[in-house]
């Protein structure tokens, strides 16, 4: 167990601490020479026929060069499996094809952009690269920028309530000047510190669509006839429907969408089979000028997600981490022995595997009441057991505590770890009781003050028997508190949907996700600002309409914390912006507004023998760091055989 | 036989009229409206709505209706006074998918098709393997064999289909390497139709046939075996074997045929059972059919999806029933010249 | 008698032609002798038509068999409590995904009576599994009718004793193995018993209730009504079961307590089966009315009341029966498959479907396949009860 974690903490040190392991560097040497650049072997037909330029006018006049520590040939496919036909926008996670994009130790590093310039923290000029091409062959350009801006998010159809949240600073939208076709600056007032980590997240902003595209289907630039029999024929509702339904990058499930991401979607879901083709005009290069991506394909089967580990021991995925657990661990280690992939388990980033959210914006007014009572909220976490839940559901190997910034954070203190967080039945029951909840029942649970037994009904999204194990160890521990707890599964659509509407009392969920931040990534996780907070949905919902929807804050510490990120988005000093993240951690722990249980649980990743540029040891991180996507998938390749590669690589039909 | 025929159509029509009312009742029942449950998503993902564009997709698909209108609207679909505007379960229109945000026949996609397929090879099963079982059972009463099989085929009655379906899952894995769930090697998901597909479907539709038939299978034997020793105890096998027939002509010649009509009139019954085991083994397996998208669309109350799936199925029970009924006709007059109507 | 058999038989096959012996019972002859009854059949002519069940009932061994199975079962959970070794909940971290446990009887050569070994733990940090040795020199007797988990027999009594416990406080008895949160899985099939049992009896309450109403409304009055609940029957049953109970399921409002939604689960059973019973009702009235018996009871001037409560009810009262042991095997396996889908009885309540639903994982059936018994008491029960309804059905036909 000990060398384990060792084993792993000692590995993560390197890969964080250490210089870069891949470093992206633009070599302008290398286009300056007019060194040779090697284009795939599946175009080459294409190339000859003419529908296709060569490779080097597929690639901008700059491309980016990429460093690994192995460099690769073209060819072959991966597969991967997922459990919904949704799934094709995991790829885009993976691609991570970002205008900047962060590296694997957590920088921001321009990637579809040539380079950026920060002036004052708010004034952002981006520079493109020049010839840089959508996956159709048409241009990259600031009118694609502008396009989105003017015609997309200021269209009240498109975005009812506005630019998204983050463009907007203290009420402020973006002054957006085209400077020329490859040149755009964004400009606020006031320092807008989130602009950049949000280009770069996970599910990244995007500020620019593929105007030549997205312009069949905008009211403004469409032939009205044209448009509207398109909506018709598609039973969407509207114009502005249909739009939103054809332009979804993130999503990625218009396989006539151009994107810049390295694989392009082929087939039009929702289907079983999701193919993923190279994307021929993609702006990345290796060192010896090789067009990146490696790898022809990527194939993502849709399969039910309980049957995923069973089919990943069966050799039927070749990189894979979505969708297994840990507690799957044992068993694919036994099919590891069988050789055909390696099994590595990577540091996983949450706050908190799973953590229970009060819901402080509850319909149920005693519940309610209670909820916002922080010395309740400290009463439940003081009553968790979470010793006996690490030993009995993950061997001990996770960390206990609360739901905040992990160790590897520089901003984590051990403090903000344990308060509230070490399991304490009598000072739980002397909160309890300050609060005046000493009514008892015949059976010892304790009673609301309108006489309703204390029984709270903890929703969960139901995926993992891990979740009802670790409500079923609280239940037992909160008993000797006098609460009773149930335990509710719903389908996660419902399952959210009713935490926003305010008829869930409490929730268990994943903690927070990026449990390594730095004082540059946003705040927005510990303070209201968006919906998706199980703890407070209503208020977050509030600040990311601003205002239109939701109802606002009404508790001080969650004002201020909310205060807090507005500074910290306003802020264009790295001392000040630590020093609010200070605060806001403080706030957060000594508030206990969602209930930690165990964290560092190590997530199982299986990738193929024969695949390369893939680190054993790794973070997996949401955001930032979208799974694979710092990892960079781009650079993939498979040592295999030419035959084997060759069998692995796509049809010529699919690419019709 | 025309007079027959109109006849069962004629019942046929009102019988799914009264199906489709039940489902529409039941897709009705959760309260709120798929809208209420969707628009909490849709904001999450940055394509609000405002109120104005609820209400106005409230109206677009009749949900501000009263409930009559609304059923009729999804069966009957949209009409201005007598020229026909768009929808309706009738014309095929299967309504749209508050989840997929999008009309439920491009989700579907292949999936009714392969419960047709599965469903007709399960009953091509139940047959294939219950004929021979159970003539043997007859002939042989109360021999070993005829204690075996009755046994094992209440053991087939009584072992729930979804366990068996996940083990035999996994050893077909490893002892055959037929890859993991769904109905073909993946390779060949979303492929035109060739010989290799074909078998790659042949390969792993076992699993689930012989999962989905075996319930069935057993009851087939069961009522065969009584159907078949009941014809045997008459009077004119008893002559027949007087007479000095030779056994198998006189066990082929009449019993065997009269006993033959459950074969088809049991459509009726297994056509139902099948499809109910077909989704709970869909849903074990991953087959891409209608059952797993059932339950999801039920568990998310995307309820014009879940109720497509609902009455698809009924529609399949009720033209296997019809069908069946035909057949019978065909093979026994006196059930067309309406003598042997009520069973 | 047996002579004359014996006789004539020779004859029969005698093909010679020559003289017949002849042959004159020198007893007196009583033309109505069939007609008497020695005592012991006299006790079948006169036995009551529940006797009459019975007494061809008993004939159908299997059928007993079965049906002291169920008995016993049915026994059995009204004192789950007392049989199982833990409780429902109880769980010890320390066991976690514990293998069944051997009973040994002798140890080293010499009788100690039912005990188990000790177990040796260990965590295997390279597969991540936990590892369980038996120490096969340390013998640790089984106690009997002991002190163990403390328990509220029916929600009303407090107490503590069990069939078994466990052999001490460190060693475990976990006869059918332990599962994920080290709790002993036969306590949990046992406890299961309770409920999925239960569900049986309640949902074939309401269905037989349903049938009883429409089908003797149907049975009675005939004509229109008649033909209305004929064709609703009818398409009832042409609607595939399992996904009208899903969907039926998944409308049953999600803030429920999982005690209502058993409930609501029994009565969903119950609501789409009863058309079955209903038709037996409805064409067991209707031939039942043209019976010779009832003919005859009329003749004689018996009131309506007397034929229907005296002649008309046993008689078909029996087929019922037999009907609805039939049906409670469907109920108790659409309860598994409705917990098994996620949308049925939810966990803290524990019937067989959830245990099975929480095996429903490859982990399971690769490392922990213990997890998957709760499948053989669905298959003893179902078995039981097809066998039992089998045997009901034949009985209560005392004139086939």
């Amino acid at each position: 167990m000990k060398h384990l974690r060792a084993r792993i903490s000692r590995v993560l040190g390197l890969v964080l601490a250490a210089p870069a392991v891949l470093a992206l560097a633009t070599l302008p040497a290398l286009a300056a020479e007019g060194a040779r650049f090697i284009g795939a072997p599946l175009f080459a037909e294409a190339e000859k026929a003419g529908d296709l330029p060569p490779v080097a006018e597929r690639l901008p006049e700059q491309p980016l060069v990429t460093d690994m520590p192995a460099i690769g040939r073209h060819g072959g496919e991966i597969r991967t499996l997922m459990a919904s036909p949704k799934d094709s926008r995991i790829l885009v996670a993976y691609s991570y094809a970002r205008l900047v994009g962060y590296d694997r130790n957590f920088e921001l590093k321009p990637d579809l952009l040539e380079s950026f310039e920060v002036a004052e923290g708010r004034i952002f000029t981006l520079h493109l690269r020049k010839g840089h091409r959508w996956s159709n062959g048409k241009p990259f350009t600031t009118e694609d920028f502008r396009f989105w801006w003017e015609d997309v998010a200021n269209n009240e159809e498109l975005f009812p309530v506005g630019p998204p949240a983050v463009l907007i600073v203290d009420g402020e939208k973006p002054q957006v000047e085209v400077i020329d076709e490859f040149t755009i600056r964004y400009s606020w007032s006031q320092p807008n510190t989130e602009f950049l980590p949000a280009l770069a997240g996970a599910t990244p902003l995007y500020i620019y669509q593929p105007a030549k595209y997205m312009k069949k289907f905008h009211a403004k630039y469409a032939d009205p006839a044209e448009l509207e029999a398109a909506v018709k024929d598609s039973g969407q509702p509207s114009w502005a429907a249909l739009y939103n339904r054809r332009g979804n990058q993130y999503r990625n499930d218009n396989p006539k969408l151009p994107t810049l991401d390295p694989w392009v979607l082929r087939i039009k879901p929702p289907a079983d089979r999701l193919v993923f083709v190279r994307n021929p005009y993609y702006h990345r290069v290796d060192r010896n000028g090789r067009q990146l991506p490696y790898l022809d394909q990527v194939v993502m089967d849709v399969a039910d997600s309980k049957l995923i580990p069973a089919k990943v021991a069966a050799g039927e995925s070749d990189l894979q981490a979505r969708y297994l657990r840990f507690d799957n661990y044992t068993f694919l280690k036994k099919a590891e022995k069988e050789g055909r992939f390696a099994l590595h388990l990577w540091e996983d980033s949450r706050g908190s595997n799973f953590a229970l959210f009060p819901n402080l914006n509850c319909n149920d007014e005693e519940w309610r009441k209670l909820n916002r009572d922080v010395r309740f909220r400290r009463a439940l976490s003081l009553g968790v057991n979470r010793h006996e839940i690490n030993q009995a559901i993950y061997y001990g190997l996770g960390k206990e505590g609360a739901n905040t910034v992990q160790e590897m954070s520089p901003l984590f203190r051990s403090q903000y770890r344990l308060s509230w967080s070490v399991f304490d039945l009598s000072t739980a029951n002397r909160l309890l009781d300050e609060i005046g909840l000493t009514e008892r029942d015949d059976e010892g649970y304790r009673r609301l003050p309108d006489g309703r037994r204390m029984t709270i009904i903890i929703e969960t999204a139901g995926e993992s028997t891990e979740e009802t194990d670790i409500l079923q160890l609280i239940k037992d521990s909160w008993r000797e508190l006098g609460i009773d707890i149930f335990t509710k599964p719903s389908q996660r659509e419902v399952f959210r949907d009713r935490i926003f509407t305010g008829e869930t009392i409490m929730s268990v969920s994943f903690g927070v996700d990026n449990g390594i931040p730095t004082p540059d990534m946003s705040p927005k996780e510990f303070a209201p600002s968006t919906q998706q907070q199980y703890m407070w949905p209503k208020w977050g919902q509030y600040i990311e309409t601003q205002g239109a929807s939701g109802t606002p804050i009404d508790l001080p510490e969650a004002q201020e914390l909310a205060d807090l990120l507005a500074q910290w988005r306003g802020s264009a000093d790295a001392d000040e912006r630590r020093e609010i993240w200070d605060r806001i951690l403080a706030i957060w722990s000594e508030q206990v507004y969602s209930i930690g249980t165990v964290t560092n649980i190590p997530q199982p990743v299986i990738v193929d023998k024969s695949i390369r540029n893939l680190p054993d040891q790794g973070m997996w991180a949401w955001d930032p760091g979208a799974h694979f996507g710092v990892y960079r998938i781009d650079c993939l390749w498979r040592e295999l055989a030419p035959e084997a590669l060759a069998s692995l690589s796509p049809v010529e039909d699919r690419l019709q | 036989m025309l007079r027959y025929f109109l006849q069962r159509v004629l019942v046929m029509v009102p019988t799914l009229l009264i199906i489709s009312f039940l489902i529409f009742v039941i897709i009705q029942a959760p309260p709120g409206d798929f809208l209420e449950t969707t628009l909490a998503e849709l904001q999450a993902r940055g394509e609000s709505m405002d109120q104005n564009q609820i209400e106005s997709l409230r109206a677009l698909y009749g949900l501000d209706q009263p409930f009559h209108v609304q059923y009729l609207r999804w069966l009957f679909g949209q009409w201005d006074g007598l020229s026909y505007v768009k929808g309706g379960l009738i014309f095929g229109d299967l309504g749209y998918s508050f989840e997929y945000n999008q009309p439920v026949a491009d989700i579907v996609g292949d999936r009714l098709a392969l419960t047709v397929i599965v469903s007709i090879a399960s009953i091509l099963f139940v047959w294939i393997v219950s004929f021979p079982i159970a003539v043997y059972s007859a002939t042989h009463q109360y021999g070993l064999f005829d204690y075996i099989f009755t046994f094992v085929g209440y053991l087939g009655l009584a072992t729930p289909s979804f366990l068996i379906a996940l083990i035999l899952l996994y050893f077909a894995n490893i002892w055959f390497g037929t890859s993991i769930g769904g109905l073909m090697d993946p390779v060949y998901v979303g492929q035109p139709w060739s010989a290799a597909k074909f078998w790659s479907i042949m390969e792993h539709m076992w699993v689930p046939v012989l999962v989905i038939g075996l319930p069935g299978t057993a009851g087939m034997i069961r009522r065969l075996r009584a159907n078949l020793l009941d014809e045997l105890n008459k009077q004119y096998v008893t002559t027949g074997r007087a007479k000095g027939l030779p056994p198998l002509k006189l066990l082929v010649r009449y019993p065997l045929r009269i006993s033959l009509n459950p074969f088809i009139a049991d459509i009726g019954s297994l056509l139902p059972e099948l499809i109910s085991g077909s989704v709970i083994v869909s849903v074990v397996m991953s087959l891409p059919i209608t059952g797993p998208m059932l339950l999801t669309a039920l568990r998310s109350q995307d309820m014009y999806l879940a109720g497509s799936f609902l009455m698809f199925m009924a529609f399949l029970t009720v033209i296997g029933v019809f069908i069946s009924d035909i057949l019978l006709a065909l093979l026994d007059p006196r059930i067309r010249l309406g003598a042997g109507a009520e069973k | 008698m047996t002579d004359i058999g014996q006789q004539s038989g020779s004859n029969g096959n005698s093909r010679g032609g020559s003289l017949l012996p002849h042959f004159v019972n020198p007893r007196p002859f009583d033309p109505y002798d069939v007609e008497k009854v020695n005592p012991a059949l006299e006790k079948i002519y006169m036995a009551s038509q529940w006797r009459m069940m019975w007494l061809r009932f008993r004939r159908h061994r299997v059928a007993v068999f079965c049906g002291i199975v169920l008995l016993a079962m049915y026994a059995a959970i009204l004192c789950v409590e007392f049989l199982a070794p833990y409780n429902q909940h109880s769980r010890n971290v320390d066991y976690i995904y514990t293998p069944p446990q051997d009973v040994h009887f002798f140890h080293e050569g010499s009788f100690i009576g039912p005990f188990v070994y000790g177990l040796d733990y260990r965590l295997d940090m390279e597969n991540l599994e936990r590892v369980y040795t038996e120490r096969t020199d340390d013998p640790r007797p089984i106690r009997f009718f002991c002190a163990g988990d403390s328990y509220k027999f029916w929600n009303l009594i407090e107490g503590n004793l069990h069939l078994v416990c466990p052999p001490d406080s460190e060693t475990p008895l976990f006869l059918l193995g332990s599962d994920r949160l080290g709790r002993d899985m036969l306590s949990r099939i046992l406890y299961g018993m309770r409920i999925s049992l239960t569900i049986g009896l309640i949902g074939v309450a309401v269905s037989f209730a349903l049938g009883i109403v429409f089908g003797g409304l149907a049975g009675y009055y005939g004509g229109w009504i008649d033909d209305l609940l004929q064709r609703t029957i009818e398409v009832l049953r042409s609607i595939p079961h399992l996904p009208l109970w899903l969907a039926l399921a998944a409308i049953l409002p999600v803030d429920w307590s999982p005690m209502l939604v058993f409930f609501g689960i029994t009565i969903i059973l119950g609501l789409i089966d009863w058309t079955g019973l209903a038709r037996a009702v409805r064409s067991r009235l209707l031939s039942l009315r043209e019976e010779d018996f009832c003919v005859a009871a009329q003749l004689m001037g018996a009131k309506p009341g007397r034929i229907i409560f005296r002649h008309l009810m046993p008689s078909f009262m029996s087929h019922l029966i037999a009907s609805a042991t039939l049906a409670i095997p469907g109920m108790i396996l659409g309860e598994t498959a409705l917990s098994f889908l996620g949308l049925g009885i939810r966990p803290p309540i524990t019937s067989w479907g959830v245990l099975l639903n929480e095996a429903q994982n490859i982990n399971v059936v690769a490392l922990y396949p213990w997890l998957m018994l709760p499948i053989l008491p669905v298959i003893v029960v179902v078995l039981a009860f097809n066998f039992l309804g089998d045997g009901l059905r034949d009985a209560a036909d005392p004139y086939r």
